[in-house]
């Protein structure tokens, strides 16, 4: 049996012998190998800006009250302290924290310190508030960060991280605002408020109060268009403006595992609450059509790979037939039939390797225009990502090793011909 | 050396099977170059593929260069006729989209890499075999662009590369001119004197006018 580095030579100089042939089906593995990692990685762009878009956290059960309720007949209804601590025991649920919305009035009338630009004279903006367990968003905050301040202290905020986002691609634009920076640098930043009053006419209360805001952390978990107070602070202000002990407007279950997730959901709706899968089910909608988006064009590049391997087998079964008389030669000089094989699939693994290549790079050209081409004819808006394509390291590998698997499949019909030429015969 | 005994092969033609070797002995020692002569179509081709583990169905008892070809496998008999037969084809057989020097390399180039077989080392034992049969400056030419008798010397010492105790070479005289045939003769002695076992099968008698013994093949049998 011929060695490895003999085997590869031979290959080399049977492909060197028919450049323009090895040329053409290298360039049919190319194209299908450009066309599989193009669309993968453009449905792997495409989800992590879905992603990104509607960051669903898959352990977590959003729970509300009943539209329709029968009360305390079956135990649902109103989601106080006794449901929130009745959620919380339910099998499979790590935790349960309690959002309540802030019945007083909050509005700003000037921008936040240090972030300039310029407000619209008279402009007055009503601020949705909401109060949320600081558990709920441990992760995103210093610890001690998110919890009611003492008196004349400012109190902490949590903001959804895609109101960044929206901020900078359409207020900052329009108001001809400065573009926040991403991430914890705008932690610290204060937004002067008045506590009670209100833009809508005869709404305000008859006390109010200057108050900071003071962003604390921005996270996944708290309201896109809320900004999120610590759930004492709301407690407080309700007690100060004499509002009363209002019920939850929300509970987020977290499950201990994604897959108690439906269970979970049952037992709450059997409570007599409530699930609000909205944003979950856009998400899981949206992931659903990238992924059968992206599944079908796939398919389409695996068929362009096969077609390829066709093309391929094709071509190596016509070389084999005009090398008879060459394979013959060579296994009058010591080459086993194992030998004459391995020899052609060895052809076919570097014209499949050779367009797997390619075709990667291919790939990423083509993505880099599609990039450039989006950046110029996509208006700016929210969530737009940087790169629609994504090119993690295993898929320019998968890139490459799919046209060089479907060409070995492709010459395997051609090798085991080529192995089964007789020389004795031949050679006469 | 080649030993053969009771040698029988027999061709299929439909229905039919048609007796081409008919029980042949034969004995070539180290050093002795010998002819085998006879008409067309007597079996002179399929002798000598028989005895350069090509042929693998006949009947009777083949010993070459010390090795039982009795039940010997595809691999092992490949690793034979790399490592001690070298082959002399009438039509020289050499592979027109590579150059002299990489058609002498071929039987290195299929050995099992080990020490001294790298490509370098076989690319320079190449050179050498050229050298030897005086092409050492063609060895960058494609076949086409050489002789007849450039072209026989080519796959002469391409058969020589891998130094073996045998070498069977199938009318190689046929396609060349006078001067050239003898050039490929004078080869053919030399290495006999080496200590090879040369076995020629010709119908020309300037070559058995050189062998240290001519046998003629007639009906099957060798007398």
């Amino acid at each position: 049996m011929a060695g490895a580095r003999g085997i590869l030579w031979l290959a080399g100089a049977a492909l060197r012998a028919d450049r323009r042939g090895a040329a053409v089906n290298a360039a049919a593995a190319c194209v299908g190998a450009a066309a599989l990692v193009l669309f993968l990685a453009l449905g792997l762009g495409v989800g992590a800006a879905a992603r990104r878009l509607f960051p669903a956290d898959a352990r977590l059960v959003e729970v509300v009250p009943a539209r329709v309720s029968l009360g305390g007949v079956l135990g649902g209804g109103r989601l106080d302290d006794d449901a929130v601590g009745r959620l919380r025991a339910l099998p499979g649920a790590a935790a349960a924290w309690p959002r309540l919305p802030l019945g007083v009035p909050v509005s700003a009338s000037e921008p936040a310190g240090g972030l300039g630009g310029r407000w619209p004279s008279g402009l007055a903006l009503q601020l949705p508030i909401v109060g949320v367990d600081p558990a709920l968003v441990e992760e995103d905050v210093a610890p001690g960060a998110f919890a009611d301040p003492p008196p004349g202290a400012p109190i902490p905020t949590v903001l959804a991280r895609r109101l960044v986002e929206v901020y900078d691609r359409t207020l900052a634009p329009a108001w001809n605002l400065r573009r926040l920076p991403p991430g914890v640098s705008l932690v610290g930043v204060e937004l002067p408020v008045r506590v009670g009053h209100s833009v809508v006419a005869g709404a305000s209360e008859a006390r109010v109060e200057p108050e900071r805001l003071r962003l604390a952390g921005l996270s996944d978990r708290v309201p896109l268009y809320a900004v999120a107070v610590p759930l004492e602070t709301v407690r407080r202000l309700h007690r100060e403006y004499g509002k009363g002990d209002a019920a939850y407007g929300q509970v987020t279950v977290l499950a201990a595992r994604p897959e108690d997730v439906p269970a979970l959901a049952a037992a709450a709706r059997r409570m007599g609450f409530a699930v609000d899968e909205g944003e979950r089910a856009t998400a899981e909608r949206v992931a659903l059509i990238v992924k059968v988006t992206t599944g079908a064009l796939v398919l389409l590049a695996v068929a362009m790979c096969a077609l390829a391997a066709l093309a391929i087998a094709q071509a190596l079964s016509a070389s084999v037939r005009g090398r008879v008389r060459e394979l013959a030669v060579l296994q009058a000089l010591g080459a086993a039939p194992a030998d004459v094989r391995r020899i052609v699939l060895a052809e076919g693994a570097a014209i499949g390797l050779a367009g797997g290549l390619a075709g990667a790079l291919v790939a990423r050209g083509l993505a880099a225009l599609g990039d450039a081409a989006a950046a110029r004819l996509l208006a700016d808006l929210p969530f737009r990502p940087e790169s629609f394509f994504l090119f993690p390291p295993w898929l320019l590998a998968l890139g490459v090793a799919v046209p060089a698997l479907a060409a070995i499949a492709g010459a395997l019909g051609p090798a085991a011909a080529a192995a089964r030429v007789d020389p004795a015969r031949t050679l006469s | 050396m080649i030993r053969l005994r009771g040698v029988k092969k027999c061709f299929r033609d439909g229905a039919r099977e048609v007796p081409v070797l008919r029980g042949v002995d034969l004995d070539v020692a180290p050093g002795e170059l010998v002819a085998i002569v006879g008409p067309s179509g007597s079996g002179k081709s399929t002798l000598l593929h028989v005895a350069g583990a090509l042929d693998r169905d006949f009947e009777g008892e083949a010993v070459v260069a010390g090795t039982s070809l009795a039940g010997l496998g595809e691999a092992a008999r490949a690793e034979l006729r790399n490592r001690a037969i070298g082959f002399v084809f009438q039509a020289f057989n050499l592979l027109p989209t590579l150059s002299a020097l990489e058609n002498v390399m071929l039987p290195g180039v299929l050995r099992r890499a080990g020490p001294g077989g790298g490509i370098g080392e076989v690319r320079a034992r190449a050179r050498d075999a050229l050298q030897r049969v005086g092409l050492g400056d063609r060895g960058g030419a494609p076949p086409a662009r050489l002789s007849g008798g450039e072209r026989q010397r080519v796959a002469l010492a391409r058969a020589l590369l891998s130094r073996p105790a045998v070498l069977l070479a199938d009318e190689p005289t046929g396609n060349l001119d006078a001067s050239s045939g003898a050039d490929v003769i004078r080869l053919f002695v030399e290495l006999a004197r080496d200590g090879v076992s040369v076995l020629v099968v010709t119908h020309e008698e300037r070559v058995s006018d050189a062998a240290t013994r001519v046998l003629h093949l007639l009906d099957g049998r060798l007398a």
